[in-house]
């Protein structure tokens, strides 16, 4: 069920049709090669619809129309005081157009005009488009966005490449922990578990702002290496504010969702395997190769799915010590939701999250095989 | 057995009636919302009536609220720009005439909302829905101790890198950054406004001007973090919420100097939700915290100022007006001469072009 409201949302513009029908029903008929601004009748019609239309639907309307052009809300809102002002005197003028054009000159922008076209269905794309830095142009042609508002593309390659790197820390960290816990007689590998479990239960916040207190320039890690005269005080690595930070934190943060499959797999792997391949003639590395890595793939695949799912949508620890490469697609999704209150444009970016996940797992399935995974 | 069903019931009951009663209030938490229940709920003929939530801002949730029929919020403390929004969209619900006859009237006997204006401020289809709270600014603050010769005093020398070396503590949103990029540049603060909303490619000089600074900036996003960034001289300067400087200075003991020069000043609202369960016992709450009185008296507790001009002169002729007897004027941001040299973020400006900006403003941060 949310998932489909999420769909539906991402593609809805019905509420905007209801408003303004006849202004719409009007705007279709204008040709614009011939005439640089709508004919006469629309801008009757609008005229009315905001006289006679229901404060409340109106203010859903234009914040919506806002996002199609910035500028629309306090055009509308600024034109129907005047509106509602001269319908309360009873005074209707001659001429809508220049009414409205002398109540704010922004009525004779065509661009103003141009973006209303974007509105006309009760269906769009238009968020999904505005999703990778695509837009409308006058013509309803899709075009890049302009160059100085695409933001999305960029950040959604770096909420890729962020998570797949990651997952690969991840995996490169936490295979050695997860075999020595699976391996180390029963008393030890306890005491090792409470080590990783510890900072599980520990809070996300704690944790990222201790990683703020180690690796910032003035932070514990610069402190010992200038100590140590590895570095001078000028030299001091810039570790956090930035990808490195980010990369850092969150590796330690989704670390145990690797270990703790890959250990419970590893955990069943019978020792005697790698004995009877080391009898058999193989050398331990071709053993480990040939024989153990194998058997754990399942651990990995549910580690590393885990991991990578989690981390694509990760925001509050790449905010906090990600600086100005710390916006993932998550924090524009929180920042549309709860700001701007652009739910469409939430739901598109959730919907490609939602399709770019499926085709991970349509790919995982085809190469390992979905029945493949285990949690132990 | 049947008595203790009886009392069982009656207690049920008690708890219900009284939950009932409670009016909701959702806000930002920390100290800022301890300020709120010294100030207005303590203050208040009935204090535990009153209870507070927190929320992490927005209208998210409001809207969600309201839009499925499940009201659980009274009242909700927003920015100026979701006060717009809000009332406009009918997710607060419309109380002027409430406001026109129920608000307390400043010392001279000038309406609320005109004691608002006094304060630089212009009316906004929010005030139909939400009644005053505090200013709060965005404002440059430094550690006198880092400048042993010149001590910055301006944006411009905030934009200048070569007269005061170091890096500067940014946050990672457009707003207030834009307006004070815009001061740097020469634009007479009181000004700024006007400019952006109708001078054309304003906002491409605002962005010339940050670029000028860019490969000297640390950015921030959370409130405490520029404290942290200039305590361990990560940044000479930065820009933080005043409250933040003002909590360091007078309670942990910092000497840290503010640049009142093209600082912004933002505002919170306290709004009426559509559909609140306890409708007429929050108006009268609204009304009981946006008195000239209460407002001061929160200055007490947070160092934002009062949104009635009327309560700055409270503050004034009382000093030493916080506990343990320290003088709070130095820290008030909406002085009537520090207004002079200061910017009132236009919240209609900002909920028309804020998504457009934030959107070029990241773009400009990852180039």
């Amino acid at each position: 069920m949310p998932i489909g409201d999420m769909l539906l949302r991402s593609v809805d513009d019905s509420q905007i049709n209801t408003v303004f029908p006849n202004t719409f029903k009007e705007y279709e008929k204008w040709d614009k090669e011939k005439d640089e601004l709508p004919p006469e009748e629309v801008f009757k019609s609008l005229f009315e619809e905001l006289a006679y239309g229901e404060k409340v639907q109106v203010g859903r309307a234009l914040t919506r129309m806002n996002y199609s052009k910035s500028g629309w809300k306090s055009l509308i809102k600024k034109t129907s005081r005047a509106i509602k002002k001269a319908v309360k005197k009873n005074e209707f003028p001659d001429s809508y157009k220049d009414f409205l054009i002398t109540t704010n000159e922004n009525w004779a922008d065509p661009t103003f005009w141009y973006a209303m076209g974007q509105m006309l269905n009760n269906q769009t794309p238009i968020y999904y488009y505005n999703a990778i830095d695509m837009t409308y142009d006058q013509d309803q042609n899709v075009v890049r966005q302009e160059e100085n508002r695409r933001v999305y593309v960029q950040t959604w390659i770096k909420t890729f490449k962020v998570s797949v790197y990651v997952t690969f820390f991840c995996l490169i960290l936490g295979f050695p922990v997860a075999h020595l816990l699976a391996n180390l007689p029963l008393r030890y590998s306890n005491l090792l578990m409470i080590f990783v479990l510890l900072p599980f239960w520990t809070s996300l916040l704690v944790r990222t702002t201790a990683w703020i207190v180690m690796l910032q320039q003035q932070g514990v890690i610069n402190g010992v290496l200038v100590w140590m005269g590895i570095l001078n005080d000028d030299g001091r690595l810039s570790m956090v504010y930035n990808e490195t930070g980010t990369l850092i934190a969150m590796t330690q943060i989704l670390l145990p969702f690797m270990i703790l499959p890959l250990y419970s797999v590893m955990r069943v792997i019978p020792k005697s395997h790698m004995r009877a391949a080391q009898n058999l003639g193989a050398k331990p590395a071709m053993a480990f190769w040939k024989v153990y890595l194998p058997q754990t793939i399942p651990g990995m695949s549910a580690g590393g799915l885990l991991v990578f799912v989690l981390a694509i949508g990760y925001f509050i620890t790449p905010e906090l010590v990600g600086g100005k490469d710390g916006k993932l697609i998550g924090s524009w999704i929180a920042y549309h939701l709860k700001t701007t209150l652009n739910w469409g444009l939430c739901a598109a970016l959730g919907a490609i999250l939602l399709g770019v996940m499926l085709v991970f797992y349509w790919l995982y399935n085809k190469i390992v095989g979905i029945d493949n995974i285990k949690l132990g | 057995m049947s008595k203790l069903i009886k009392v069982f019931l009656i207690a049920s009951f008690a708890v219900a009636s009284f939950s009932a009663k409670a009016v909701t209030v959702a806000s930002w938490g920390g100290a800022y919302t301890e300020s709120q229940q010294k100030a207005y709920a303590d203050t208040y003929t009935d204090p535990s009536s009153i209870q507070f939530e927190n929320y992490n801002g927005g209208l998210g949730e409001v809207r969600a609220q309201v839009e499925s029929g499940s009201v659980t919020w009274d009242l909700v403390d927003v920015l100026p720009s979701d006060a717009i929004t809000g009332c406009d969209e009918g997710l607060f619900e419309d109380i002027s005439s409430e406001i026109a006859e129920l608000s307390t009237p400043g010392p001279d006997g000038e309406t609320m909302l005109e004691d608002m204006e006094n304060n630089g401020l212009e009316y906004h289809s929010g005030w139909d829905c939400c009644v005053p709270q505090i200013f709060w600014t965005y404002v440059v603050f430094f550690d006198p101790d880092a400048f042993p010769g010149d001590k910055p005093s301006s944006m411009a020398d905030f934009f200048d890198v070569e007269k005061f070396p170091g890096k500067r503590g940014i946050h990672t949103w457009a707003t207030g950054i834009v307006e004070k990029a815009m001061v740097a540049d020469g634009v007479k603060p009181t000004a700024v406004p006007t400019v952006l909303e109708k001078q054309t490619g304003a906002l491409d000089r605002a962005f010339a001007k940050l670029d000028t600074i860019k490969d000297h900036i640390v950015f921030w996003s959370s409130g405490s973090k520029p404290l942290e960034l200039v305590k361990s001289g990560e940044v000479v300067m930065a820009i933080a919420y005043n409250g933040r400087v003002g909590a360091a200075n007078l309670a942990e003991g910092e000497n840290f100097e503010y640049i009142w020069e093209g600082q912004v000043l933002d505002q919170e609202y306290l709004c009426l939700m559509s559909g609140a369960p306890n409708r007429d016992a929050a108006i009268d709450f609204m009304m009981h915290a946006s008195t000239p009185e209460a407002q001061a008296e929160q200055a007490k507790y947070i160092t934002y100022g009062p949104m009635r001009a009327s309560g700055i002169p409270i503050i004034q002729n009382n000093e030493p007006w916080g506990p343990g007897g320290v003088e709070i004027m130095p820290h008030m941001p909406n002085t009537p001469e520090r207004l002079k040299v200061s910017i009132v973020s236009d919240p209609q400006w900002w909920s028309d072009n804020g998504a457009e900006i934030n959107e070029r403003y990241s773009a400009w941060m990852g180039n």
